[in-house]
């Protein structure tokens, strides 16, 4: 199973060499300007970490990238597929297969247990049951959760919800993964589980991560770093 | 993707929308009281006021749940959001909702329209048993395509909102 992932992942990154092209991008809020005419690539594989002040836009960038908010103008396509022209449904089908995303604010449902969150996007990317079961408990395992698998979410500490969080947006196997802040809120050992995984995913699997970040742990990890500058006014 | 795992998908993200007992409770009296009242009203008419009451039933239910689903993912919205995120798409929360609360509209109905068949027999309706057999078996299945009808309109509203 974990073979053919390993396959398929091969697979989709000799079809094309970018993960993530932005093409003449724009972003505003009313009359708030965010980015003007954005230009570039991020090749399949690469490690990128985004740093900057807060309130910078960073969240937004990443925010598009997921197609969870437009550009104003210009284009994102993600894996060859053009985001921008999507509807809301076939984004949603799209990222269940393509994107693993660890927003900065918590999005678990507090009312399920760690299990049935982790097991969300499985659902709508039509895992079937066995192979639910599966990933779900390797998952669990690789971020060190899975003696709270069935424990209620809302029970448990942030820094819990947090690993639940990247558990989540690994489950599926995604070519890219999405964080947003992903250490701000574990404690040191915490952070180097994640820290770990993602370096060994990145080299090993050949994921795509791009990560809003302030911590340096993170920025020396990565193999590119974009800072922007300006703060919104 | 299978039926089972339709209904095992459904039932967790009725969860996540905190789709309540209450809900079913009302969709399940809001069907069997039209029910009840359609199917013994059938025994005593015509063939048009036949057609003319399951569009009644049709119309009124379709209506009733639209509102319903609407409320549901009105209420939700944070929720759905954060769905979203994660790969749903409208389709899946709308068949969530749907297989969460259609089996409590069906059990609704199916009581509605026996108390409704007893009723038609006793207040002299026309045709005897098969009569009220198949008026049952009309408005059960008015009913049925009225719920997976107003479910998904609600559904459609919320999002092209």
């Amino acid at each position: 199973m974990e073979q053919l992932g390993v396959l398929q992942r091969n697979e989709a990154l000799a079809q094309g060499r970018y993960s993530v092209e932005v093409k003449h991008v724009s972003k505003s809020y009313g009359e708030t300007e965010i980015y003007t005419d954005l230009h570039f690539q991020l090749l399949k594989g690469t490690f990128v970490a985004l740093v900057g002040p807060i309130g910078s836009g960073k969240t937004t960038m990443l925010n598009m990238f997921a197609g969870l908010e437009k550009p104003t103008s210009g284009t994102i396509i993600v894996m060859g597929r053009d985001i921008t022209k999507m509807s809301e449904d076939s984004l949603g089908e799209f990222r269940a297969g393509t994107i693993g995303l660890v927003p900065q604010v918590q999005t678990l449902i507090p009312e399920l247990t760690v299990r049935e969150n982790v097991e969300l996007p499985l659902h709508f990317a039509k895992v079937d049951g066995e192979s639910r079961r599966r990933k779900v408990d390797y998952v669990l395992e690789k971020v060190g959760v899975r003696g709270e698998s069935n424990r209620i979410v809302s029970t448990l500490s942030v820094g819990e919800k947090q690993m639940v969080s990247f558990a989540r947006a690994m489950v599926n196997d995604p070519p890219i993964l999405l964080l947003d802040e992903p250490t701000e809120a574990l404690d040191p050992l915490m952070a180097e589980v994640i820290l770990g995984l993602l370096r060994g995913d990145n080299l090993t699997l050949g994921r795509t991560i791009f990560v809003t970040t302030h911590d340096r742990r993170v920025t020396e990890l990565a193999r590119k770093t974009i800072r922007v500058k300006k703060k919104i006014p | 993707m299978s039926r089972g795992a339709s209904l095992q998908e459904g039932q967790l993200l009725a969860r996540s929308l905190n789709v309540s007992k209450s809900t079913h409770l009302v969709v399940a009296s809001l069907a069997a009281a039209v029910a009840a009242n359609a199917t013994a009203a059938i025994q005593l008419t015509g063939l048009m006021g036949e057609i003319a009451l399951l569009f009644v039933i049709f119309v009124t239910l379709a209506v009733g749940t639209s509102a319903i689903s609407t409320d549901i993912f009105a209420r939700s919205g944070q929720t759905i959001a954060n769905l979203r995120s994660i790969g749903a798409s409208s389709r899946s929360l709308s068949n969530a909702v749907f297989f969460s609360v259609i089996g409590y509209g069906v059990g609704g109905s199916a009581l509605g329209a026996g108390i409704g068949a007893a009723l038609g027999l006793v207040l002299g309706g026309q045709g005897g048993a098969l009569s009220a057999v198949l008026a049952v078996l009309c408005v059960i299945l008015a009913s049925s395509a009225a719920a997976v009808a107003g479910v998904y309109a609600g559904g459609r509203r919320t999002w092209s909102s």
